[in-house]
């Protein structure tokens, strides 16, 4: 009963009594409908209470227009979680520009002698009834979060439902008291339109935007002299006014933008177990390949031979990278003697790891300034990068028991032969040189 | 295998003959191309398709293929690892859900996609997996379909890599929100900053023409 | 003695016209100071620009500085994770590369600008200098932070980069020839790149050189506002504008718009993008070096020629160019802007043309 009363009668109520109204007053007394200016009793703090006010109220309807009267587009924007805490942002910061702008106005209306003379009951109501309307409105954004989100599917099918001629309050029905507070508080609003002097804002305006600055030409010479100055600094200020909206507006943009991630970027990620644990078991393969060097380190320290691999994994085309004892990388391959064959690694150019495949004219290629190098002598193409040849290393072939069968040192002399039957065992090591030990 | 030293034949050959883009895909080819392999027409092909080094790791687990002792190559593998190797060699149909332990996610997915049998047949024309692959699906989710980062010689399985420009429509479609949000309050801060040069000026020149 | 004195008195003279008192103030360094406006007025912004980008590189590399880890084992799973999981990580570190990039850029043209305008004639020898060292500093943080990723790429880049200074050794005489290997390995700390290359790397990347490049900023800056902005052509310009807050807000204006080109490239194009992917893998000490090997590309200038041209041409053209650099105030004393332009111009060309077709060059003389 009480919901049909304030959301269904009031609502026609206040807009058939607004349009008449109105219009009564623009017929009958079309000098009244501009709000009556105090600009010439007191322009300081009508500045500062006025100007911010204005801004924050006009795009604030706007929005609440483009929530009605476009709900699926609006629907669109906000489903972006960004874009809501976007709007939302703008909304709350513009409802504390509105609330501040209403303040000073009140204070100035209260406190200024000058203005009293002029103030009417009915602008009291006015200022009361948007000082409750704006407190609504920002205590529905605090209390029921993301409005402009929900608003969508209760309050604007709520007034399409009244603008359709088919009036349904259930829509809104179990709304919070604040928001139906702050719906009727928009009725009453449109209600007291005519009979105050809120009928200015169908009296925008607008054309003052576009239109080019005007200098009043005054006839007294004194006046005259005086005029251009003041026409100037109106020029300046109207530049100052820019500058700051542009830069404020921008510069709210930007740090919304930042400090919403600047945030989430120092609180860290949350991972879930499954990518919690990959990350894990790449972090600990990385720490055991890491380990596994450092033991080769280590193990160069301590022993006197270092095993690369059974000498039955050789092969002649595929060579078998190893850490020698000045842990350097090296190439293991299969002779064409049938006994290993180990080479540098290290291009005697810049130091990249060379190749490890042998092409058909038996050599290996480093790829970072395409030298080649043939593996049996060691010698680098005539005109590549590299002049030095890759150095031949010795090596000591051993059987499972330790026991020497052959091998060959540095200098590339060879001691030592193999068998068939010792080819299957053997190992290849690489021995610490007098020079490594010293 | 003479493949290697055969580009190295011809790159010898008369300079202004050579054109430059097929110089760089051979100088990759020489720098990169083992020995030994499972399927190097594949690896040749995306190479000169795409004038970028690519390497086994493409499609494999190890960046030297499937061969040797190390990890993710054939010799490394252990018991329950050869049963989903054996399964992903069985394969031979489209459609069936593999698990390779030699294969990376990439390399799973056109097998899957497939079927082993087809994929053999495919390594006389290489550029057919692509299209078989079809446009569909797109495992690191950068926008770029796998057919497409195949046939683009970028990683599929990485969502920072890809085709430069084509990553950069995408990202620029999928970032529009904030490009746009950036691009407005820049603009406004702009213009603020221009009016705020204007009034300065003004007052200036006022002062200026005070003294 | 008497000559000491002299030398001494010398001395004063010219740290005094550098540094003149009566200018030390707050009042004619900021609030009295004019930007002329004429043709070349733009070489007057590239300046802040460079500034503008190093304002970035310090700010986004604080945020990589939380997850950053310079070990061996973590350093590449660290920058993986700040691009897969951390908010925004792939937007701040492809922020961090880029303008890298930027400020390299701008630093250089800024060099060749006001080498053409002639803006480093006396009283401005100190900022010039300061300029060419700051512009050195920049490509070794280039350098530095190119091995943090501890990539196939990173690593093996170090290592010929390294290699290459050794390699400077023999041409060097007597004692000399050994400093270049000491310096290497004092750099590279063990026998081969490794851990302790990388926590080297990572103190220059991150504390010593930042400490450098402010500290010399200060002095370029503290110049550039004693001596007003140079007149940058011949015939002194008719019209200035007041550097507070006219050349103060057309910088910023300008730096802000630099902001949406950087924060569009980086939140669209990663920079790695345009390296072949196995140069992306970590490093692997137990395998090859990946082909496709190369520095950045502001190295492409001096990185080409010296895969083209024998090592000591290369290394005397640098040492030359070093020298006319830091000598340039009193090189060129005389020379009027109009060659100074020309041989700026001529410079442009050589770089540009060797950082965009060098790999053509390249390929084309080699085969």
């Amino acid at each position: 009963m009480i919901d049909t009363l304030l959301f269904i009668v009031l609502p026609y109520l206040a807009v058939v009594l607004c349009i008449f109204g109105s219009i009564y007053r623009v017929r009958k007394a079309p000098m009244t409908y501009s709000a009556l200016s105090s600009q010439f009793l007191e322009s300081k703090g009508l500045m500062w209470g006025s100007l911010p006010w204005h801004i924050g109220i006009t795009i604030i309807l706007l929005a609440h227009f483009v929530a009605f009267a476009v709900p699926g587009f609006w629907q669109s924007i906000v489903a972006s979680h960004t874009a809501l805490i976007i709007i939302e942002s703008i909304g709350m910061s513009l409802s504390v520009l509105c609330l501040f702008g209403l303040l000073i106005l009140t204070i100035r209306r209260l406190t200024s002698a000058k203005l009293q003379a002029v103030t009417s009951v009915m602008d009291l109501v006015v200022i009361a009834l948007l000082f409750i309307q704006v407190a609504l409105g920002a205590a529905t954004a605090m209390h029921c979060k993301w409005g402009s989100a929900w608003c969508s599917g209760t309050t604007t099918p709520y007034l399409w439902s009244l603008l359709t001629l088919h009036p349904d309050p259930s829509y809104i029905a179990d709304l919070p008291l604040i928001v139906k507070g702050h719906i009727l508080g928009g009725w009453l609003f449109i209600l007291v339109i005519p009979f105050s002097r809120l009928i200015h804002m169908f009296a925008v305006p607008i054309e003052y935007l576009f239109r080019p600055p005007q200098n009043v030409v005054w006839t007294n010479p004194r006046k005259f002299a005086q005029a251009g100055e003041t026409f100037q600094s109106d020029e300046v200020r109207r530049h100052f006014v820019q500058a700051a909206a542009g830069i404020l507006f921008g510069g709210s943009l930007l740090s919304i933008g930042t400090f919403r991630n600047i945030f989430s970027f120092f609180f860290g990620p949350r991972l879930s177990v499954k990518e919690e644990t990959e990350l894990m078991e790449t972090r600990l393969h990385r720490l055991e390949s890491t380990a596994d060097q450092r033991k080769l380190e280590l193990q160069r320290q301590a022993s006197n031979y270092i095993l690369i691999c059974n000498l039955t994994e050789l092969n002649a085309e595929n060579g078998k990278y190893f850490i020698d004892y000045k842990m350097q990388p090296g190439i293991a391959f299969m002779g064409e003697d049938g006994l290993p064959l180990l080479i540098s690694a290290k291009c005697t150019h810049l130091g990249c790891t060379v190749g490890n495949k042998v092409d058909a004219n038996g050599k290996i290629l480093c790829p970072c300034h395409v030298s080649f190098f043939d593996i049996k002598t060691g010698q680098p193409d005539p005109g590549a990068p590299a002049k030095e040849p890759l150095a031949h290393l010795g090596w000591v072939l051993m059987d499972e028991r330790g026991k020497v069968l052959a091998q060959r040192d540095n200098s590339g002399t060879t001691t030592g032969t193999i068998t068939s039957q010792t080819q299957t065992t053997a190992r290849v090591y690489i021995a610490k040189n007098r020079e490594d030990k010293a | 295998m003479n493949f290697a030293s055969d580009q190295r034949a011809r790159l010898k050959g008369p300079k202004a003959t050579i054109l430059l883009p097929i110089i760089l895909t051979l100088y990759a080819e020489i720098t990169v191309t083992p020995k030994v392999e499972a399927y190097p027409e594949y690896q040749q092909f995306i190479e000169q398709h795409s004038h970028k080094t690519v390497n086994c790791a493409m499609c494999h687990v190890n960046d030297n293929g499937p061969v040797g002792n190390e990890h993710g190559q054939i010799g490394a593998l252990d018991k329950d690892q050869l049963v989903r190797l054996n399964k992903a060699r069985a394969a031979l149909l489209p459609g069936q859900v593999v698990d390779s332990p030699i294969l990376n996610q990439f390399g799973n997915e056109i097998i899957k996609a497939l079927g082993k049998k087809e994929f053999l047949a495919c390594k006389t024309d290489p550029s057919k997996l692509a299209q078989l692959l079809g446009d569909t699906s797109d495992l690191d989710e950068d926008g770029i379909p796998d057919s497409k980062e195949y046939l683009d010689g970028t990683d599929p399985l990485n969502k920072f890599h890809g085709d430069p420009v084509k990553l950069f429509m995408i990202n620029l479609n999928r970032n529009k929100i904030h490009v746009i949000l950036a691009i407005v309050a820049v603009l406004s801060i702009n213009f603020g900053l221009i009016h705020l040069i204007k009034a300065i000026m003004l007052t200036q020149a006022s002062s200026r023409k005070g003294h | 003695m008497i000559s000491l004195t002299k030398a001494f008195g010398l001395v004063s003279t010219f740290v005094s016209e550098r540094f003149p008192t009566d200018k030390l103030n707050y009042h004619a360094m900021v609030e009295k100071k004019e930007v002329p406006i004429h043709s070349m007025s733009w070489g007057y912004y590239t300046g802040g620009m460079t500034m503008f980008f190093f304002g970035i590189q310090v700010l986004t590399g604080l945020f990589l500085l939380f997850y950053y880890q310079p070990t061996v084992s973590d350093a590449n799973i660290s920058v993986e994770y700040i691009n897969k999981y951390v908010t925004c990580g792939a937007l701040i570190r492809n922020m961090h590369a880029w303008s890298s990039s930027g400020m390299i850029l701008f630093a250089m043209v800024h060099l060749l600008t006001a080498f053409a305008m002639k803006s480093f004639v006396k009283p401005r020898e100190i900022t010039w200098i300061a300029g060419v060292l700051l512009l050195f500093i920049t490509f070794t943080f280039g350098f530095t932070g190119y091995l943090l990723p501890w990539n196939q790429i990173a690593v093996n880049a170090t290592k010929v980069g390294l290699q290459s200074v050794e390699y400077v050794g023999q041409y060097l005489p007597g004692q000399l020839a050994e400093v270049p290997r000491i310096l290497r390995e004092t750099f590279q700390g063990e026998s081969s790149v490794g851990q302790s290359t990388l926590g080297r790397f990572y103190a220059l990347h991150v504390v010593i050189l930042p400490l450098l490049l402010v500290g010399l900023l200060g002095l370029h800056l503290l110049s550039v506002q004693l001596h007003g902005m140079s007149q940058g052509v011949d015939q002194a310009a008719k019209k200035s504008e007041k550097f507070v807050s006219i050349f103060v807000f057309k910088d910023l204006t300008l730096w802000s718009s630099a902001f949406l080109v950087l924060f569009i490239m980086a939140s669209c194009i990663p920079f790695e993008s345009f390296l072949s992917y196995p140069l992306l893998a970590p490093f692997n000490a137990l395998g090859s070096t990946p082909g496709g090997i190369k520095p950045e590309w502001y190295f492409f200038f001096v990185y080409y020629p010296l895969e083209l041209l024998p090592f000591w041409v290369i290394l005397l053209a640098s040492v030359v160019l070093v020298a006319i650099l830091m000598a340039a105030p009193w090189i060129f004393k005389g020379t009027s802007r109009k060659t100074l332009q020309l041989l700026a111009g001529l410079a442009s060309i050589y770089l540009i043309v060797m950082t965009v077709f060098g790999e053509q060059i390249y390929e084309f003389y080699k085969h």
